[in-house]
This record gives structure tokens, C-alpha cells and sequence, in this order.
């Protein structure tokens, strides 16, 4: 096996300080990054004890020195205040050590004295506290965020065979919610045990002076009490553990399930799925419940075994007092010394608790992220390695590859190829073509012999090498959640090439906090994308560069008719937002010209659209925030007393309740979730009992309508497009009371100072709608036979005349491609995914089933153009089948477990107008 | 025009004669009322079909494709049913529609009618009756020509 080089494989930090492994003891790893910390915090908490003392004993001197007067007591008028001097106990001879004598106060004097130095002690042990509790927050919050990015900077090295079992959800919970406990443990772990242990001690020393005997009663029930309860709490662990693993299934199940639901739907396995869940939910409540007796059992064994010792004290230290040979005072002073011992101790066999817990919790993640998981370390950041580009002789010998059961798939393979050169990777049926591409593409290094570029072995090619300079798309296109933009660039990311302006302090403040948690100081809103290596000057030139591949990869329209439905925002298309209004007179003139101006009703704002909603009419712009949306709006408060002071309220209902009743009266009969209802109904399925429940209520009251069923009609005709529907309710005299409303509901919204929604401004853009809108800035008409593509190949011939194509495709750049790209169809993911790799350039490109989702003629189209854009790189594209393969340089074929090279005579039937600088043309303009 | 006048165009054609008020009423809620300028094309002999449509207003002109030039056959006027057969056989358009002046028609989408078919047994009872009752007429005027 050609095993990579494993890297630092110590525990020692690499540069960045990320770990290669997680510290096996949760201490060990607290202490390593959090030392200094934590014993600045335990000298502040030590050096906050001697305040708390103070503060306790003052009380006490208070009553007694000040108001019962025992300062006084010789008859002095005066007594001394702030005296500080130390007794000398007895058997260093004695005496007393006068610091300060103090002043001389009176009896009033010295109350109040003393009440205020109490007061200061308040104010200063709540001073303490605070920071303390800060610190110790902070703290724990620091080590939380490093713990985290330390498991993901090992998520990110998880071995293809790790992959293969490592469900994704439960990774996801372990780094969100499972170390979540740990972090809050951390700012007690080394605190807690040396605040209370002192505590403790302190008052244990003070039996042991008071009575030995009493004193080592006492140890011997602590004694007790730590053996036993550790042990009884072994069990509790165990369930922990258990308890942990549990519901970290059920994550990962109930994610898989999600992940898999059109299978559940498809089988209609719902029943199945909820008893398996319900299955997991009674185990973890058995879990739970094993653990509450359990808990609460030792809780109750200790509370015994703690009231245990005064009933040592009471008995034995009775009986000795009765036999005369220990004092009574003694016994007292031990039983209120002994009442001082159990909080602290308590507390401590609870942290003593929380400490074994969360170390097991630690346990489960570091297993989860077990060494022979993790691959090698991935150094983001290499030295300025040799980079040159992969091109010589591709020499592979003796290839063995192993297929997932063992069976050799590839033995002594052998093959010579001089890059750059295009080869066709042709399958045998069998693996062994996908297997050797993704070997090539570094994808895979799950093979043995020898693979050498030039002098450059293959498998010790550093990652930042082979990502600029090999790139490979298989048969799923993996995208992330965000714009088109956004994935096309992914492979150009490597680094940050520069640094954005940002406020000094704050970034310095950022990067202070990264260094002390591990964490990596470049930030994402730098510059990552290195314009430069691509030619590109700026992000607009990128833009086009990615609008160009698109466009050959035939998507260009796709993102145009994104760009059309995509939103503009005025700073980034600042060019296309001057133009817009001038593009909007232009389209108008076109369709007056050309006989099309009914085609489109424009929006007026002295005029009634008949191609639009009621609710578009009223607000003459579009709503930004949901209160004003689709139904809501009926019931907002806004909005409906500018309809009343409008009177328009009562018309509008009663178009309700005749859109009600005629919307019943169609749709009766037909069944629930029927398609039809989606696509036609203002109501939905569920809804028309309730609307028939009102109409029979209306009918029955006499008309009178109660204030939520007014609210349900209004949001009837809201929806209302007269042209669309006809239901002719509207005439000339309504229409004209709408557009007077308008005016009204934009006086009351203006005034209210709402920004719920956007109005249309016909010399200005609505960034609220989209593109296409505001291109328009009116309604295609529904009566117009054929309007739709009419009007779409006037907007696109205005849209090139102003040479705006590419601003608006560069809106469709932004378009969201959703979960996993879910929102683009098959073919959209498949193309995004090739240009993602085109964009980078690369050396190699290795192409393994990314065509599979096009359609023979498309893929077969794509093809040529690969290989008209490589003609200066290598390609290696796997093929089901020799038919296309004499256009390849090389064909690879697999028989018999050898590799067989064949150089095609006549290299390549040149497809059509071949051009021998095409990658170049990236560059160029769009057409 | 609102949808109640849609309605009574429907009843005219002899193949919704039967059809329930409420259906037909839905069928002309669900469908879109288009007009067409003067030499404006419903649709184009070859097309795929996915519409049918009802002549409200003006007339239209049945072209066939010949290799000597579009040949009008014939002319549809008011409550005239056209491209019905194309739908429900899923086969291309067999001949040119052409408004021969302005036109509004009632256009009745392929996937929405054959829901309502697939919906509402005595619909499609009621087409099948009007199917058969051309089979017949067919039949009769093959028996007229093939006897004289």
C-alpha cells in the first residue's frame, strides 16, 4: 500500500496548533491549553478568601462589639476601630501583636464604622465573584471554541474508509451539543476541587485539633463516602455512556430518515419509521429512567452517610463527655465545626461527579475521532513548494488495485502517457476505470506501485498542488448551500491572497482570540480568490470568465432567465441599476412600436392593473417583510384602517363571500390535495369547509359576520386578478375606488413609518421585485394569446441592444442553488460542477461520470468541447464504451487485470471549427 | 365577458352538452380566455398538442400543410370546439389553426382536462358519447360514398 506520509502523528501541535490528535485525558487536555489561565483564576480565587472570611466574622462583631456593646464594657466611652492585631496562640508563648491600634470612636461611631467596612466587604466580594465568574465563562467558552474547531479541523481528515460508516449528523451533534457540557465543566475543572478542598480541609483540621479521635471519625466516614460513592456511581457512567450513544443515534437517525423521506413516501413506510423512532425513544427513556434511580439512590446513600458522623459525634463524643474525659464545650465546637464540612464536601463529590461524567462525555467524542479514522494532517498552509505545472511523462508501474472485497481488480498494471494528452479511460464494465481515475485525480490512494510525473511521484504531491492542478469531477456534483458564484469559485479558494480593510481594533481583537484558542486568523471576508492566476484583473472580470463557461457549457440562458428572476441590489450592479429605467422606457417603446402594447398592462399610479392582484393594486409595490404577505396582510392592522378610511372594506368582503360561494360551488366533489386545487383555488382544500361554514353562518345570522370571518373573506379577493379569474366583480367605479385607496394605504404606511413594503416608482428601481419586474414595471396580460414568450423575446432583444446581458446573467450568478444544490435541476448541478473545475485551469482534468446526467447528444457536445479546451492540458475522462473514444489521444483499456495503452493513429476527428488557442478564449468577451 | 357567459359557450358544444353546470363552470375557471390578432396562429400543423380550444368570438380558418402552399379546408365560427382530438389521442396537430380575424377563444389545457376527465366519471361518459356519435356519422358518410 502506498500509505501516504502520516504526518505528525504526536500529540504535539503542528504550527497552527491544531493537535493531530485529540489528548486521550480531558485534564491533560484542559491543562496543556489553559494552564495560565487557570491558576490566575485559582490565585484570584485564593486571594478572594480572606475577604470572604472577614466578611462572614463581621456580623457577628457587629452585634456583639457595637449594639450589645461588649467593646464597651469597662465603661469606656470609647472603643477602638479598624484595631488590627494577631493573637499569638499559646504555644508560641503567646501574647499579642499589635499592627495598628486603630481609632478611637464612639459606640455610634463604631456601628456605623463597622456597618459600613461590612458594606465594603459586599461591594468587594461581589467584585471578586464577578470576575471570577467572567473569568471562568470566559474560559470555558475559550476551550469550548477550541475543542470544537480541533474536531472539525479532523473532520476535515477523516479517511475515505472512515467516511464510509461516519454518519454526518451525529459528527454534526457530537461538535455542537456533546462538548457543550465539557466546555461549562471547564471553567470549574481545576478551580472547584482547590477552593472547596481547601474549604474542607480547613475544617477538618480544625476537628482533628479540637478531638483526634472525633477528628479521624469523621475521615473515616469521608473516607467511606469517596470509595463507596465513586464505585455505586461506576454504574451511572456506564449508563451515561450508553445514554449518549443513544440519542446521538437518534440524531443520526431522524437525519437519515429526513435525508432518505422520498423513499419513505414511496413505500409508504411512515408506520415503520414511527415505531423505530418510538423503538429509540422508550430505549433512551429506559436509559434515563435506570439512571434517575440510580442518581437519586446514591443521592440518598450520601446524605445518610454524611448525617452518619454527627451520629458518631452525638453517641460516642456523648459518651466520652459523660465518662468526663472530653470536654462538653469541645463536642459543641466539633458538631458546629463538623456543620461548616458537608457543603463543601458535598459539593466536591458533586464535582468529583461531573468530572467522571464529562470525562466519559470526552471519551465518546475522542473515540468518535479515533486515530485510525483520521488521515494524515492537511498543512493549509505549505511552503511556496516547487509548482510547476504536471505535464512529462506519466509513467505508472506495477498498479495493483484492490477492489472493496478484497479482489484485485488491477495487477502489475503498467502504462506510459506523454502529458499533456487527452485519454480515454474506457470501462470494462467493471470498476477498474473509475478506480484508476480517481487514483489519477488523488482522490483515492488505495493502491500500490509506482505513479510518477516526470520526476514527481504522484502520491507525495503536496495538497496544495494537486488542488490547483488536478481537478476532477465525478458522478455527484457536490454543491453548498449558497449563490451559483459562490460554488464556481470554490476551487479557487485555497488562500487568502489579500487582506480586506477592516477596523483595526476589532481585527485585532479577532486575531488575539484566534491565536489563543488554535483557531485559524485569516478571516473569510479577506480576499481568497486570486484573480491574477486567472487573468482576471477584478470580480467583474471573473464574472465574466464564469459567464463565459457557462455560457459553452450551454447554461447561459439558464442564468439569464436566473438573472431575471433575481433580485438587484443598487451597490453591487451599480451599472445595471442606472441603466434600468432607461432599459424600462426602451421595452416600452419597443412594444408601442411593434403593436404589443397590449401584451403588457404597465403599472400606473393613477390607474387600475387589470393583470394584477387586488392586494398588488392597493399597495402598488411589493412587500419586503411577511406581514404584508399573501394572507397576512388581510389581517394586518395597517393596512386595514386605510381600507377603512377608505370605505372599501365592506366591498371587499363582499367579493369575499362571492368568491367563497363560487369557489365552493366549482371545487365541490373534487378531493382534497387534488392538483387542481394548488394551481386554480384561492382556497385551499383544507379551507373550504371552513369558508362553507361561514357562508351557512352568514346566511343563518342574517348577514351579520363575526370579525375573524370578515378577516378570512377579506384575504379573498386580495388574490383577485380580474383578467385571470373573471369573475366579474369588478367594475370601472370599484377599480377607481381601489386607486384611490392606494393612495391612502401608502399615506397611512409612510406614516407609521412601516418598511413593510416597497413602492413602485416608475423612474425608480423596486429592489423588493425582481429583475424582471422591474424591466417590465407592469403585468404580461393573460388574454393575449401567446404574451409570455412574446414578451420574453422583446425583453432579451432590449436586453442585448443596451448590452446588458451580461449584468443581468451576472445577477443569475447569484441565484441560490439551496441544500446540496437541491433548488437546480440535475443537469444545472452537473454543469455547475464542470465549470467549477474549468474555472480553476487545472493540469489534469479527470472527468468520471459528470456528464451522466445530460442527454446523449448534450454530453457527446460537452465532450468536444473538453477536448477543444484541452488541447494544451491533459484530460483523462472515463467512458462506458469505446464508440467515442477514437477522439481521445490515448485509449486505456482494462482486460484481465492489465492496463493497455493504445495512441490513436490519426489523433482525433477534429470536431467541428477547432480552435488551437480555445483555453485562452476564457478571457474573452461574452457573446 | 365573465365566466357565466364562458359557461353558456360551453353548453353550445355538442361534446359538454351533457356536462354537469358546476363542471362545466370549473372547466372554464381552470382554462384561459386569449385572443388572438387577425392571422395570428392557434397553433401550427405539426405542433405537439396541449390545448384545446373553444371559439368565442370571431372565426378561424383550418389550414392544411401541402406541398403546394397552405389550403384552407374550412372555417370555425362561435361555440366551435377545435384541437380536441389532438389531446385525447396525444397525437401532433394535424392541421393550422388561423384567426381570420381578431379572435377570443377559451383555452382548455391538456394535463388540467384530462385531470377533470380522470375526476368526473360522467365527463368523460359524455365525451365518449360525442366520440361515438362521430364514429357513426364517419361510418354512415363511408357507407353514403361507397355505395354511390
Amino acid at each position: 500500500m502506498a500509505v501516504p506520509q502520516n504526518g505528525k502523528r504526536d500529540s504535539q501541535a503542528n504550527e497552527h496548533g491544531i493537535p493531530a490528535l485529540m489528548e486521550k485525558s480531558l485534564f491533560r487536555y484542559i491543562w496543556t491549553h489553559s494552564k495560565r489561565d487557570q491558576m490566575i483564576v485559582c490565585a484570584v480565587v485564593l486571594a478572594s478568601l480572606p475577604f470572604y472570611f472577614m466578611s462572614l466574622d463581621l456580623p457577628r462583631q457587629i452585634v456583639n462589639q457595637a449594639i450589645q456593646g461588649e467593646a464597651f464594657r469597662d465603661g469606656n466611652p470609647t472603643a477602638p476601630f479598624l484595631n488590627l492585631s494577631f493573637d499569638w496562640p499559646g504555644w508560641l508563648g503567646g501574647g499579642t501583636w499589635e499592627i495598628f491600634e486603630g481609632f478611637q470612636v464612639s459606640r455610634v461611631g463604631l456601628l456605623m464604622g463597622l456597618s459600613f467596612v461590612f458594606l465594603f466587604f459586599v461591594i468587594v466580594n461581589g467584585a471578586f465573584k464577578y470576575w471570577i465568574n467572567v473569568a471562568k465563562g470566559v474560559l470555558g467558552e475559550r476551550m469550548l471554541r477550541r475543542m470544537r474547531f480541533d474536531l472539525f479541523a479532523m473532520v476535515l481528515r477523516f479517511t475515505p474508509d472512515a467516511l464510509r460508516t461516519v454518519k454526518s449528523s451525529e459528527t454534526a451533534t457530537i461538535i455542537k451539543d456533546e462538548v457543550e457540557p465539557i466546555g461549562g465543566f471547564i471553567g470549574d475543572a481545576f478551580i472547584t476541587p482547590v477552593f472547596l478542598g481547601t474549604q474542607a480541609i480547613t475544617a477538618l483540621v480544625f476537628i482533628m485539633v479540637q478531638n483526634v479521635w472525633l477528628g479521624l471519625i469523621a475521615l473515616a466516614v469521608i473516607a467511606v463516602q469517596f470509595t463507596i460513592i465513586p464505585r455505586l456511581r461506576r454504574e451511572l457512567l456506564r449508563l451515561g455512556k450508553q445514554r449518549q450513544l443513544a440519542s446521538r443515534q437518534l440524531a443520526g437517525r431522524i437525519a437519515e430518515v429526513l435525508d432518505g423521506i422520498e423513499v419513505v413516501h414511496v413505500h409508504n413506510a411512515y408506520g415503520w419509521e414511527r415505531a423505530e423512532i418510538g423503538h429509540r425513544l422508550f430505549n433512551l427513556f429506559s436509559i434515563r429512567l435506570k439512571i434517575y434511580n440510580r442518581k437519586f439512590f446514591v443521592k440518598a446513600l450520601n446524605n445518610f452517610l454524611a448525617q452518619l458522623t454527627p451520629f458518631f459525634f452525638y453517641s460516642i463524643g456523648g459518651y466520652f463527655a459523660l465518662r468526663g474525659t472530653l470536654d462538653i464545650g469541645q463536642l459543641v465546637a466539633v458538631i458546629a465545626a463538623y456543620r461548616e464540612l458537608p457543603p463543601p464536601l458535598k459539593e466536591l463529590i458533586d464535582w468529583d461527579q461531573q468530572r467522571l461524567d464529562v470525562q466519559v462525555k470526552y471519551d465518546q467524542v475522542t473515540q468518535h475521532f479515533a486515530e485510525e479514522r483520521l488521515g494524515p494532517m492537511i498543512e493549509a498552509r505549505e511552503a511556496a513548494e516547487a509548482d510547476q505545472p504536471l505535464i512529462g511523462p506519466l509513467m505508472a508501474e506495477d498498479i495493483r488495485i484492490a477492489g472493496p472485497h478484497g479482489d484485485l481488480i488491477v495487477e502489475g498494471g503498467a502504462f506510459a502517457v506523454e502529458l499533456p494528452a487527452s485519454v480515454a479511460l474506457i470501462s470494462n464494465g467493471g470498476a477498474a476505470a473509475s478506480l484508476l481515475a480517481r487514483i489519477l485525480a488523488r482522490r483515492s490512494l488505495e493502491f500500490s506501485g509506482r505513479i510518477r510525473i516526470g520526476e514527481r511521484d504522484l502520491t507525495q504531491l503536496p495538497a496544495a498542488v494537486t488542488g490547483r492542478r488536478i481537478a476532477y469531477a465525478g458522478v455527484d456534483p457536490i454543491l453548498f448551500p449558497g449563490s451559483i458564484r459562490d460554488n464556481l469559485v470554490y476551487g479557487l479558494r485555497s488562500k487568502p491572497v489579500g487582506r480586506l480593510k477592516e477596523d483595526r481594533q476589532e481585527m485585532d481583537r479577532r486575531i488575539a482570540e484566534a491565536l489563543r484558542t488554535g483557531n485559524p486568523i485569516e478571516s473569510i471576508s479577506d480576499q481568497w480568490v486570486d484573480y491574477e492566476r486567472l487573468g482576471a484583473k477584478d470580480e467583474n472580470e471573473l464574472d465574466r470568465i464564469l459567464l463565459d463557461l457557462l455560457d459553452r457549457v450551454g447554461m447561459g440562458d439558464t442564468i439569464y432567465l436566473f438573472g431575471l428572476a433575481g433580485r438587484i441590489d443598487p451597490e453591487r450592479h451599480a451599472s445595471l441599476a442606472e441603466r434600468l429605467v432607461e432599459a424600462r422606457h426602451r421595452l416600452r417603446e419597443t412594444f408601442q412600436s411593434s403593436g404589443m402594447g397590449d401584451l403588457v398592462e404597465p403599472f400606473d399610479p393613477e390607474r387600475y392593473n387589470s393583470q394584477a392582484t387586488i392586494a398588488e393594486n392597493l399597495l402598488f409595490g411589493v412587500p419586503v417583510s411577511d406581514e404584508f404577505k399573501g394572507r397576512n396582510l388581510a389581517e394586518n392592522a395597517q393596512f386595514r384602517s386605510a381600507l377603512d378610511r377608505a370605505e372599501i372594506t365592506g366591498d371587499l368582503i363582499q367579493m369575499g363571500l362571492q368568491i367563497a360561494e363560487t369557489m365552493t360551488e366549482i371545487f365541490e366533489g373534487l378531493p382534497p390535495g387534488h392538483s387542481l386545487f394548488e394551481q386554480f383555488s384561492f382556497i385551499g382544500a383544507d379551507e373550504l369547509t371552513e369558508f362553507e361554514a361561514i357562508l351557512r353562518r352568514r346566511s343563518r345570522d342574517e348577514g351579520s359576520l363575526k370579525r375573524e370571518d370578515r378577516t378570512r373573506l377579506l384575504s379573498l379577493p386580495l388574490a383577485y386578478i380580474e383578467a385571470r379569474h373573471r369573475l366579474g366583480l369588478l367594475d370601472d367605479a370599484m377599480m377607481g375606488r381601489i386607486v384611490e385607496a392606494r393612495a391612502l394605504v401608502r399615506e397611512v404606511l409612510e406614516k407609521s413609518g412601516s418598511a413593510g413594503v416597497e413602492f413602485y416608482d416608475p423612474e425608480g428601481i423596486c429592489t423588493a421585485a425582481p429583475l424582471r419586474d422591474n424591466l417590465l414595471f407592469g403585468r404580461v396580460s393573460y388574454q393575449v394569446a401567446n404574451a409570455r414568450g412574446r414578451v420574453a423575446e422583446a425583453v432579451a432583444a432590449v436586453v442585448r441592444e443596451l448590452n446588458l446581458q451580461e449584468e443581468v446573467e451576472r445577477v443569475g450568478l447569484e441565484y441560490q442553488v439551496g441544500t446540496a444544490g437541491r433548488l437546480l435541476s440535475p443537469q444545472e448541478r452537473a454543469s455547475v460542477n464542470l465549470v467549477r473545475c474549468l474555472v480553476k485551469r487545472p493540469d489534469i482534468l479527470v472527468i468520471d461520470g459528470a456528464l451522466a446526467p445530460f442527454d446523449e447528444a448534450r454530453g457527446q457536445q460537452l465532450m468536444q468541447l473538453l477536448l477543444e479546451m484541452f488541447e494544451q492540458q491533459s484530460l483523462f475522462m472515463v467512458l462506458p464504451n469505446d464508440r467515442q473514444a477514437g477522439d481521445f489521444g490515448v485509449q486505456m483499456r482494462f482486460r484481465d487485470g492489465q492496463i493497455i495503452t493504445d495512441k490513436t493513429a490519426a489523433p482525433a476527428s477534429k470536431p467541428s471549427t477547432p480552435e488551437p488557442d480555445a483555453p485562452q478564449r476564457i478571457t474573452g468577451e461574452v457573446a | 365577458m365573465t365566466l357565466e357567459t364562458e359557461v353558456q359557450s360551453l353548453r353550445q358544444v355538442p361534446m359538454f352538452r351533457d356536462v354537469d353546470p358546476a363542471r362545466l363552470k370549473l372547466l372554464a375557471f381552470t382554462s384561459e380566455r386569449v385572443q388572438f390578432a387577425a392571422g395570428q396562429r392557434f397553433f401550427s400543423q405539426g405542433d405537439p398538442s396541449d390545448a384545446a380550444y373553444v371559439i368565442l368570438d370571431g372565426r378561424a380558418s383550418v389550414l392544411l400543410n401541402t406541398p403546394g402552399g397552405d389550403i384552407q379546408v374550412a372555417e370555425l365560427g362561435s361555440n366551435a370546439l377545435v384541437g380536441e382530438m389532438g389531446i385525447l389521442s396525444d397525437t401532433p396537430r394535424s392541421a393550422t389553426i388561423m384567426a381570420a380575424e381578431p379572435t377570443t377563444a377559451l383555452r382548455i389545457d391538456k394535463r388540467v382536462f384530462l385531470e377533470l376527465l380522470a375526476q368526473f366519471p360522467q365527463m368523460s361518459l359524455a365525451i365518449m358519447r360525442e366520440l361515438a356519435k362521430r364514429l357513426e356519422r364517419t361510418n354512415a358518410q363511408l357507407v353514403a360514398q361507397s355505395s354511390s
